[in-house]
This record gives C-alpha cells, sequence and structure tokens, in this order.
C-alpha cells in the first residue's frame, strides 16, 4: 500500500505543476514535428505559426481572465465575424477604411457591454447570455453582408495583415508581444489581477473584502468584446475578404488554449504562463498534423477531445487520490471497530 | 388576475402565452405573406418542425439536470450520415432495423457525453462542446467527404416523408409528424409519471437534497445523456428521410435551435423546470418564425440567427425576472390564504412570535 | 421506564481538528417518548443529529437499534432503519409539489406515478399533522414553516421511530408550535421516539418527557422532566468558569462612536438600539437564530437594514456597501472563515492586502509586492502568525493562524469600529488567549468594539456591556456588573419579563 501512495504521490507532484507536464508534452510534438519537415524548428516557420493564428491568441488571452474569474465567453467567434463583416459593409457603402475599422471596434465595445449587461447587472449566468449571442452576433453579421464575401479593401489594408511592418515583423507579431506582456503585467502584477483572482475563487470574499465584484465583471466582457473584435479585424486585414461565417467555430480552440493551460473552468486558478504553454501546444500541433497531411476537420476534432481531456484528466486524478485516501480511512476505521467489538 | 393565478400554475400560463404567440405570429404572416395559410407550407413547416422538436425533447431531459448538450447536431448529422450510408450500401436492411441503428448510435455518442459528465465531471458545456467537434470529424472521417445521394437510398425512405397518417381535405398529417407527436407524448408521459422523470427534474431543483433522498444522481444525468443522444439518433434517421441528400454539414445548428425550443419552451437553464409540452411549442414557435422570415419580403431571412439569439436571451432573462415573480406572487397568494385559516383558528396565544 | 429502548448511542466521540465536538456521550432513546436535549450553542447536539443521521461517523462509541448495533453511513439508511430528521432549515425540492415531496424518496410506489393516490395520501398525512396546504402546490414560496411540515409528513409517510426534531420551532408562529406539537403528540402515542431539540425552555417544559442536558460536547443530565426546574436547567447548560479569560483591562472610555436607532430588516431583526463608545467593548450574545450576525453585516452594509437609522460619529447614513463601510473605518471579521472570510488558495500577504490593495497598487495599477510584503510581515509578527512566509497558502495553515491572518486583514483597514463575530470559534486555546488579548488591546487604543460571541463565558469576560437577543429582538442591554451567565442565558431563552425587571 505504501508502494502505491508513493507512486500516486509523485504522479500527483508532477501533475501539480501542469507547466512542468505542459512544458514536455510541447517539447515531444516539436520533436515529432521536427522529424516530419527537417527545418520545422526554423524562425520563419515558427513565426509563421504565430501569424497565422493571432486572432485566436489574443482572445485567448482576454479569455483566461474570464475563466479565472469564474465565467465564460462563448460569444467571442461571433463577435469576431460581426466585427469583420460591420467593417466590410461599411466599406462596401463607402466610408472609408479607418472609419469602418472603428466602427468595427465600436461594436465590440458595445456588444461585450451588453453581455454585461445581462451578466453583472441583471445576474443571469454568463453561459446562457454568451450562448444566446453565440447565436445573436453571427445572426447580425449575417444581417450585414448576407450570403455576400466582400474584398477589395486598399492594398495598405491587406497589407498590414500579411506584410512585414517593423523590421521583419508584421502588424500580427507585434501586437502578440504587445497583448501578452500586457496580459501579464495585468493578471499577475496588477490591483485589478488580483480582483480577477478572488473573485474567481469566492465572490463572497471578494464582496466581504469590499472588492467591486460587479465592476471588475463589467470591465472583463467589455475588454471580451473589444478584444474579439479587434481579432476579427486582423483577421480581416489577413484574409483580405470577409464573409458571414468569418472565425465561425473559434471558440473550440480558444477555449481549449485556456483550459489546457491550466486555468481551472471552475474559477480562481491559473497562469498567462500556462496559457502561453498551452497556445504553442496547440499551434504546434495543428501545424504539424498538417505536416503530416491530416485534414482540418479532423485537427478539429483532435482539439476538441483535448479540450476534454484537459478538464478531464487533472478530475480523474483527484478523483483516484480522494478513492484511496478513503479506502485508508475505511481500514483504519475498521480496525478500530474490530479492536471495539473485541472489548465488548 | 388572481382567480386566474389560481386556477392556473405557472407553466401553463407560460404555454397559454406561447399558444398566442404562435397564433399572433402566424396571423402576423398571414397578412405579410401571400398563399402563406396554405396546405402546401403547413406540410412542410409541420415536417421541419418535427425534426427539431424530437431533438428539442431530448435537450430537455439534460437541461432539466442543469446541463446543456451542444454535440445535438454532430449527433444528428453522424447518424443521418451513418445510417443512410448503410442503406446505400444494403438496400434490403429492414425499416425498423434501420431506426433501430440510428436510435442506437446516437445513445452511444450521448453515453459517451454521459460518461464524461455525471462521472467524470467534467462540465457539460466543455464536454459537448469538444464532441460537437469530436463527431463531426468522425462523420467527416467516415464519410470522406462524400456525399449520401437520394438515388442510392431504397424508395421507401424517400417516400417516407410523404408518407400520410391521414389528411384533413388538403392538410396532411405526416408519418414524420406522427413520431414527433409519439416522442412528445411518450416523454411527457415519462416525465409526469415515472419516477425517473420526476427525479430529473428534483436533481435539476435541488442537488444536495437529491444527495440527501439518495438518488444515483449520477446515474440518473447519465441517462438523460443517452436518451438525449438517442432521441438525436432518431431525428438522424428523420433527417435523413427527410432531405435524402446527406452532406458532412448535415444537422449543423440544430444544437442552437434545441436549446431555444427548450428554453423558450420555458424549461429552466439551471434545472427543475420545464415540460415537454412547452418544449413542442417552443419548437414549433422558432421553427414558424424561422420558416416564415424566409418567405417574408420585406427584411432579408438573414434575420433569422439574430432573432435566435434574441429569443433565447429573452427568454431567459424573463423566466428569471417574469416567471419568478409570478410564482412568488401565486405562493403569496396561497399563503394568505392558509394564513386566513390560521387567524381564524388562532387562540389567545402569547403574540410574541414571529412566523 | 419499563420498556425496551429503541435506539441507544453508547459512548460517542467525534473530534474535528481542534474541538472535541462529542467526548464519550451516551444517550438512551424509548419508543413513546419525547426527549428533549438542551445546551448552548457549540454543547454537541447537532454533531449527535448527525451521527444518528449517518451525515458524521462516530470515531468511537457505538449506536444500537433494538438493542442491536448498527453502521449508519448516509441518511436512506438512516431512514431504512426508521431514523429521521428534520431541521430549522428543511431540504425540499423547490420545483416538485408538496405531495411529491412527501412522496419522491419512497421506492414502494409502484413503476407509475400515481398522482390521485399520492395527492390523497399526502392530504391525509397533513390531515393527521392538521397542517392546511394546498398538495398541488410547488414548495417553492412555501414558508419555512410549511416546509417543515412538508418535512415531518415526508418522515411520517416513511414510518418513523426515532423522530429528531432539530430546533423545529425557531422560525414557526405560535399557532403554528401549537400545531407542532400536537403532532409530536401524536406521534408519541403511536410509540415513536421524538428526540426535541429546542432553546426555547417553556416548550422544552411543555412537551418532553425527559431532558438531557449537554455541554462542551459532554453528557451533563438526564432527567425526568417533572423533576427539574428552569434554574437548575440553567446551570447545568452554563457552568463554566469565566476565570480562564484575561483580566478586561478598563480602557479609557471616549465619546459615541456609533449609534443604532430602531435598526430593523423586514423579517429578520426589529428595533434595535445602541450606543458603542470608542475605546468600549459591546457584546452581543444570544443563542442560534437570535439573529446577531444579521445586524452586524447591517452594519457592514452586506446585507442593508430597511428601518431605522445608524449614526456614525454624528452622522446619519445608511450603509449601502462593504465598500462604504469601509471607507466610514468599519471592519468586520467575518464567523465562517472559509465561505467569507479567506481566500485560501492565496497567499497571507494577498489575503491581508485585500481590503486595502489600493494603497498598495503603483501609478499604472501595478502592486507594489515589497510594500505588500512588508505589511504582511508586519501582522505576522505582531500577531505571531506561525507560518514559513508570508508567500504560503493560507488553506495550509492552522484555523487558529488563519483566524489571525484575518484579524491582520481587517487591522489594516485601520478601522475605528472593530466588529467581532465568533472571534474565537474553533481554535485552539492558546491561540483564543492572543485573540483576546489583541481585542484589549484594541480598546486600549480607542476603538470601538462590537463582539459577537456565543461563547457566554467569553462574552462575559471580555464586555464592558453586553446586548441580548432572541429571534431578532432586542432583550436587553446589561452592564458588566449586573450581567452574570444565568440572567444573560436567561434573557437568551426568551424570559422577557426576567430580562425587563432586571434592565430597569
Amino acid at each position: 500500500m505504501s508502494h502505491d501512495k508513493n507512486f500516486l504521490s509523485v504522479v500527483w507532484d508532477k501533475l501539480k505543476s501542469w507547466e512542468g507536464f505542459l512544458l514536455l508534452v510541447l517539447i515531444l510534438i516539436i520533436i515529432g514535428n521536427t522529424s516530419l519537415a527537417p527545418n520545422y524548428l526554423s524562425i520563419g516557420n515558427q513565426m509563421n505559426l504565430f501569424i497565422l493564428s493571432i486572432e485566436k491568441i489574443i482572445v485567448a488571452l482576454i479569455m483566461a481572465f474570464i475563466i479565472i474569474n469564474a465565467e465564460i465567453d462563448l460569444s467571442v467567434s461571433s463577435m469576431m465575424g460581426l466585427s469583420a463583416c460591420t467593417l466590410a459593409w461599411l466599406y462596401s457603402q463607402g466610408a472609408p477604411i479607418p472609419v469602418a475599422l472603428l466602427a468595427g471596434l465600436l461594436i465590440g465595445v458595445l456588444g461585450g457591454a451588453f453581455n454585461a449587461f445581462w451578466i453583472a447587472k441583471v445576474g443571469l449566468p454568463s453561459l446562457v447570455v454568451t450562448l444566446a449571442m453565440l447565436i445573436g452576433f453571427r445572426g447580425f453579421a449575417r444581417v450585414l453582408l448576407e450570403d455576400k464575401s466582400i474584398g477589395d479593401f486598399p492594398v495598405w489594408f491587406d497589407t498590414l495583415g500579411q506584410q512585414p511592418l517593423v523590421g521583419p515583423f508584421p502588424l500580427a507579431l507585434l501586437l502578440f508581444f504587445l497583448f501578452v506582456i500586457a496580459a501579464i503585467l495585468l493578471l499577475e502584477y496588477s490591483g485589478f489581477g488580483r480582483y480577477v483572482y478572488v473573485i474567481g475563487n469566492s465572490r463572497e470574499v471578494a464582496e466581504y473584502s469590499g472588492v467591486k465584484v460587479n465592476r471588475v465583471k463589467t470591465i472583463l466582457f467589455i475588454a471580451s468584446g473589444t478584444v474579439a473584435a479587434l481579432a476579427g479585424l486582423l483577421f480581416a486585414a489577413r484574409l483580405g475578404a470577409v464573409r458571414g461565417d468569418l472565425a465561425l467555430g473559434f471558440e473550440l480552440d480558444i477555449i481549449t488554449m485556456v483550459l489546457l493551460g491550466g486555468v481551472s473552468i471552475f474559477g480562481g486558478s491559473g497562469s498567462i504562463y500556462g496559457v502561453l504553454l498551452s497556445i504553442m501546444i496547440v499551434l504546434n500541433l495543428r501545424n504539424g498534423m498538417s505536416l503530416a497531411n491530416i485534414t482540418g476537420h479532423v485537427q478539429t476534432g483532435v482539439i476538441g477531445m483535448l479540450l476534454i481531456l484537459s478538464v478531464l484528466v487533472p478530475n480523474m486524478t483527484q478523483t483516484v487520490r480522494a478513492y484511496l485516501d478513503r479506502r485508508r480511512l475505511a481500514e483504519a476505521s475498521s480496525k478500530n471497530n474490530e479492536q471495539l467489538s473485541v472489548n465488548n | 388576475m388572481n382567480a386566474l393565478m389560481r386556477r392556473f400554475r405557472p407553466e401553463q400560463i407560460r404555454e397559454l402565452v406561447l399558444v398566442v404567440l404562435i397564433i399572433m405570429v402566424i396571423i402576423f404572416f398571414a397578412t405579410q405573406i401571400e398563399n402563406y395559410l396554405s396546405p402546401r407550407f403547413f406540410n412542410r413547416i409541420s415536417t421541419s418542425v418535427a425534426i427539431i422538436a424530437v431533438v428539442a425533447v431530448g435537450q430537455t431531459l439534460v437541461v432539466l439536470t442543469r446541463n446543456i448538450d451542444l454535440s445535438v447536431g454532430s449527433i444528428v448529422g453522424f447518424t443521418a450520415y451513418f445510417v443512410g450510408q448503410q442503406l446505400a450500401d444494403n438496400n434490403e436492411i429492414a425499416p425498423l432495423a434501420v431506426v433501430l441503428m440510428a436510435i442506437g448510435v446516437g445513445a452511444a455518442m450521448g453515453a459517451f457525453n454521459g460518461v464524461l459528465v455525471a462521472y467524470g465531471r467534467v462540465p457539460a458545456i466543455i464536454v459537448t462542446l469538444g464532441t460537437l467537434a469530436l463527431f463531426r470529424t468522425m462523420l467527416v472521417e467516415y464519410s470522406d467527404a462524400q456525399t449520401v445521394i437520394t438515388s442510392s437510398l431504397p424508395a421507401w425512405i424517400i417516400d417516407l416523408p410523404r408518407a400520410n397518417i391521414f389528411s384533413i381535405d388538403k392538410l396532411d398529417f405526416r408519418l414524420l409528424v406522427g413520431i414527433m407527436v409519439a416522442v412528445v407524448i411518450i416523454f411527457q408521459l415519462m416525465l409526469s409519471y415515472l419516477p425517473y422523470g420526476r427525479r430529473l427534474y428534483a436533481i435539476g431543483s435541488n442537488p444536495d437534497a437529491a444527495k440527501v433522498a439518495g438518488f444515483p444522481s449520477q446515474r440518473i444525468v447519465f441517462f438523460a445523456f443517452v436518451l438525449c443522444g438517442a432521441l438525436s439518433g432518431l431525428a438522424g434517421f428523420m433527417f435523413l428521410a427527410r432531405f435524402g441528400n446527406i452532406t458532412v454539414v448535415a444537422g449543423l445548428g440544430i444544437e442552437l435551435k434545441s436549446v431555444a425550443a427548450a428554453v423558450v419552451g420555458g424549461a429552466n437553464i439551471n434545472g427543475g423546470a420545464g415540460t415537454i409540452i412547452g418544449t413542442l411549442l417552443g419548437a414549433i414557435l422558432i421553427d414558424v418564425i424561422d420558416n416564415s422570415l424566409i418567405r417574408w419580403a420585406e427584411i432579408s431571412q438573414f434575420w433569422r440567427e439574430a432573432l435566435l439569439g434574441l429569443m433565447i436571451l429573452l427568454a431567459v432573462a424573463a423566466d428569471f425576472v417574469i416567471m419568478n415573480r409570478l410564482r412568488d406572487l401565486w405562493a403569496r397568494s396561497e399563503l394568505q390564504m392558509t394564513q386566513q385559516d390560521v387567524e381564524e383558528t388562532q387562540t389567545q396565544e402569547e403574540p410574541g412570535h414571529v412566523a | 421506564m419499563d420498556k425496551k429502548p429503541v435506539l441507544e448511542m453508547k459512548n460517542i466521540s467525534k473530534r474535528f481538528d481542534m474541538t472535541q465536538a462529542l467526548d464519550n456521550v451516551s444517550l438512551t432513546l424509548y419508543p413513546g417518548e419525547i426527549h428533549a436535549l438542551v445546551g448552548e450553542n457549540g454543547a454537541g447536539k447537532s454533531t449527535l443529529i448527525k451521527t444518528m443521521t449517518g451525515i458524521y461517523r462516530p470515531d468511537t462509541g457505538n449506536i444500537l437499534l433494538d438493542g442491536q448495533p448498527v453502521h449508519i453511513h448516509n441518511s436512506q439508511q438512516a431512514q431504512s432503519h426508521g431514523v429521521a430528521a428534520i431541521y430549522q432549515e428543511p431540504l425540499v425540492f423547490p420545483d416538485l409539489n408538496v405531495a411529491e415531496n412527501i412522496f419522491i424518496s419512497h421506492r414502494d410506489r409502484g413503476a407509475v406515478v400515481s398522482w390521485k393516490k399520492m395527492y390523497k395520501d399526502a392530504e391525509s398525512i397533513l390531515e393527521k399533522l392538521d397542517v392546511k396546504l394546498d398538495v398541488k402546490m410547488p414548495a417553492r414560496g412555501l414558508t419555512l414553516a410549511a416546509q417543515q411540515a412538508v418535512e415531518i409528513a415526508k418522515a411520517i409517510s416513511l414510518d418513523v421511530r426515532v423522530l429528531i426534531m432539530d430546533e423545529p420551532t425557531a422560525s414557526l408562529s405560535a399557532h403554528e408550535v401549537a400545531q407542532l406539537f400536537k403532532v409530536a403528540n401524536t406521534l408519541r402515542e403511536q410509540g415513536v421516539a421524538v428526540l426535541f431539540i429546542s432553546h426555547r425552555l417553556e416548550e422544552v417544559f411543555k412537551i418532553s418527557d425527559r431532558i438531557s442536558v449537554f455541554r462542551d460536547g459532554r453528557h451533563i443530565s438526564t432527567n425526568i422532566t417533572g423533576d427539574v426546574t428552569h434554574d437548575s436547567l440553567i446551570r447545568d447548560m452554563v457552568g463554566r468558569e469565566v476565570g480562564d479569560y484575561f483580566a478586561k483591562s478598563q480602557a479609557e472610555k471616549g465619546e459615541v462612536l456609533v449609534s443604532a436607532r430602531g435598526l430593523g430588516k423586514e423579517g429578520v431583526f426589529s428595533d434595535i438600539n445602541f450606543d458603542v463608545r470608542r475605546g468600549e467593548v459591546l457584546g452581543f450574545a444570544g443563542l442560534v437564530g437570535s439573529r446577531r450576525t444579521d445586524v452586524g453585516l447591517a452594519l457592514f452594509g452586506i446585507e442593508p437594514a430597511d428601518a431605522g437609522e445608524i449614526i456614525f460619529e454624528g452622522e446619519p447614513l445608511t450603509m449601502k456597501s462593504p465598500e462604504q463601510a469601509l471607507k466610514c473605518g468599519i471592519s468586520y471579521l467575518t464567523e465562517d472563515r472559509r465561505q467569507f472570510g479567506l481566500t485560501m488558495p492565496m497567499s497571507i500577504t494577498s489575503n491581508i492586502s485585500l481590503p486595502t490593495l489600493k494603497r498598495y497598487l503603483s501609478g499604472l495599477g501595478l502592486v507594489k509586492h515589497s510594500r505588500e510584503k512588508a505589511t504582511a510581515e508586519d501582522y505576522r509578527k505582531r500577531l505571531t502568525i506561525r507560518t514559513p512566509s508570508v508567500n504560503h497558502e493560507v488553506g495550509k495553515l492552522s484555523g487558529g493562524n488563519q483566524q489571525k491572518v484575518m484579524l491582520g486583514k481587517w487591522l489594516n483597514a485601520e478601522p475605528k469600529l472593530f466588529i467581532f463575530d465568533e472571534p474565537t470559534r474553533g481554535i485552539d486555546v492558546g491561540a483564543k488567549a492572543e485573540v483576546h488579548h489583541i481585542i484589549n488591546e484594541l480598546a486600549e487604543q480607542g476603538l470601538a468594539i462590537i463582539l459577537i460571541s456565543s461563547d457566554l463565558p467569553e462574552a462575559l469576560a471580555m464586555s464592558d456591556r453586553i446586548l441580548v437577543m432572541r429571534e431578532g429582538k432586542q432583550m436587553g442591554i446589561f452592564n458588566r456588573e449586573e450581567a452574570t451567565q444565568e440572567i444573560v442565558m436567561t434573557a437568551a431563552m426568551g424570559q422577557s419579563h426576567l430580562t425587563e425587571e432586571i434592565s430597569q
């Protein structure tokens, strides 16, 4: 018995440092990928990974805040679609691109505020509100563009999404660094981040300590809408054309990136570093699967499995541990009872 | 008002409101769209409602237990394709075997969800967001991106959607609608009269009390997902019969419509409340609006999705705000009744106690 | 008693961390008796009930049913043995109707629910209880009394042999209490053993055949009701010496800092009046359900009062939120550390700085970790928090050290009024003494202090004056000199005529 306990506690200690585990997985994936394509680790290829997924990455960063706060925002990918469609529609109506960009961002702020109103003010669960808006925002996007595809943006706008902007870095990569630094500072070092964790751990403790819980939640959902809108605009610039189904289903990758990164679905714990590692895992995994000629659909299925596993595995280890603890206790107490009945 | 309150339960009032809304929507579109009240349109909508409603019944069972199943659309798509492929390969399979196969495949997929939610303790939203993708992937892999085409199917299934049970003048009451009616009746009876059905309500209503009462909560939740999967499988068969051509996008978006139907029909997203009749009315309302918008020239049919989203939000908000108030009001009027009894019978005991 | 006992609890002990909740306790219940169990808060009554219904397992000791030892591991097993309990806050299914709530745990009512029969059976059971309820009405929105009636009906429907009633009358009106007693008497006639727990002594005398007294997890006495008096009962219940406490230092009393005038909250408490001066400790005494904590929460703005006013430093104000209370200079140390007090997975430092985090932010809104840590270190020394480091997770500390972290958190807010809610519950003797010492020190520094405590000797030793509450009502304020355990307990138990005499 002491043998299993030792073995389990070792496994447990390993899993407790989830980041260590993620790093191991990441290294294995990269080794696998390098064996498929020898120049896999080249800077160009690695940079490309980020450029091609920048939209998901920045939304995953804000989603980490929301899930740590013990909420969820399922409407992000639809908001990406809506902001891009707003841009394209205004452009097709003759508005200059800068105006259209601003309008796209504004839609994000308003959409986020709309979610925040129902969640923080009225008190509905974020799961339902954002599920409704997953359909709602997408619906508005389709109302704007119907089944048209709008492209032919000015050259400078397309280049913004595709060509290097400063030195060798395109806008996407610069934004990535900007967002990562901002997310780390905000979540790990700022007072606001502290509130996010405390509320995620226990809304009551936060309230009893004078924290303005609803204000924090409102800010988070507005930020989520705005960042998603920005991501949609970036995606539009990268693709060079916008359709109503832009970014459809992206919430799967985004939420997987956050939960695989060690953020608890029940809120209160997780770090940006873990999320960064899991972003790298998801990106490299998808890239590796492409190298191995695995289709996009199968890739999505693999990500779906990964999402479930990222919650299931920690749960199961906990269950096994609790079971062993109970069995130990039961054995101890049955011994006790035997002694008693002997005494009687 | 008070008399009305006492006569009807909140759920019944809600169902009444839904019926009125459906009638109003139909009257509205009848003034807007030519030939709206034609038998053809009735037949079309009734077949379309049938599929959504069967899935929504399954969704309702899951929602009653405070869970949600977002994978139903993928289950519908997969079973439709899988069964279609089997039939295309072997036209001789007996119809009943086909239906059972669809239900079985769906139930297996539901069991996968159920194990993870009930025994793996992974939140339903995460599990079914994952299997939404996973089951769709299975469909793509299995189909190899090929399409099941009508011409490869046996004649009986192609004729099925037009098969009538009876007709009133030109209004056909079709077999698919018959299946839906049977499902609605069976599951409403199950929820009303079987201990299992009552326990679905109990678990969603107060999980702690359910634990104290000693219900096998995990098993109950597991079977809710299995039933939801089985019904989605049945809907997959109906989908195959209705469309004949099955592509990899079959059933896409049904998950959201089914949630909408359940919630609009009065199922409480926090579990414990909801009826199958309500869900049926919800499905009818949603699908009538959906199908009517396609034919309405005034605004673009692309408003359908946006309206669906807003309807879910409105239904949940209304449930939260109005139904709570209504229930309280109803409970209070009831209380006043008992209070009066108490006061009448109360003797001159010490007045110090406050209820 | 010539009958054979139905249920015997023999030499039961149960320990939780630092507290010995039950210490070698025995209790015997006979069929056809109403057995009252009384004792202060924390005497071990609830723990005993929970071992009887299988929620806790005793560390040592046996439970005998009809003379046979039984193991009760959960409430269904208890039910199948005929042991059921009803609580002050009943566990009903709000969406199910009354009849269904009564019968939902039955497994012998056939494969199909027969609603007609269920309604009829439910009605006949409720009729037996003389309770008028629409059996088709959902339990949501029923009063507590009605929900309780449903629970009793459920127990009766299960052919109960031992019915435990835990504070069943706390939220009932006089008429409802009379009804309940009628039911209890009916059950007695049918041979059921009823274990009746109540803080209302007059009820205990009226209904019970025998009375057992518990104190500090020990069984003190069991007597036939006719053989005991109010006074002897109260003596058995209190009986602890006050000597273990710090001599109260007489702090200089300043001007009145905070006053309550007619403070009330509908359905919770009403007409609360008091003044607290700087340097004064005002104790709040009362039993379970006396609503002392609710008054504290109203002062701290978490559950704002809806009647009367709070006067703070001479200004009448309505306290609407904890933020506002913090700004005024009020700290509130909660009784429930786990749920409301501390974020367990976070560090000592971040817990201490939480209410005052704004002080530790740079211009950019970033936390100045070194200053924050310095504060935490400061409190670690001042309050002798035993921990490897201030970065340690709070959840991994002992109860006493957690309590000190919570103290540090609220001291750091630099309050003028400090409300302590059960500051020494569940911590060891040494930590208790330290907490008392700190309270004395704060009073000397000129803070106004409200001390809510169920530990009567503690409240008596620490307070300058004691406000006694009972079921949301203020029963009187006693000066330190006149307050004895007997007098305070008598007031808390509702002998109001006596209270008035004394407080005048």
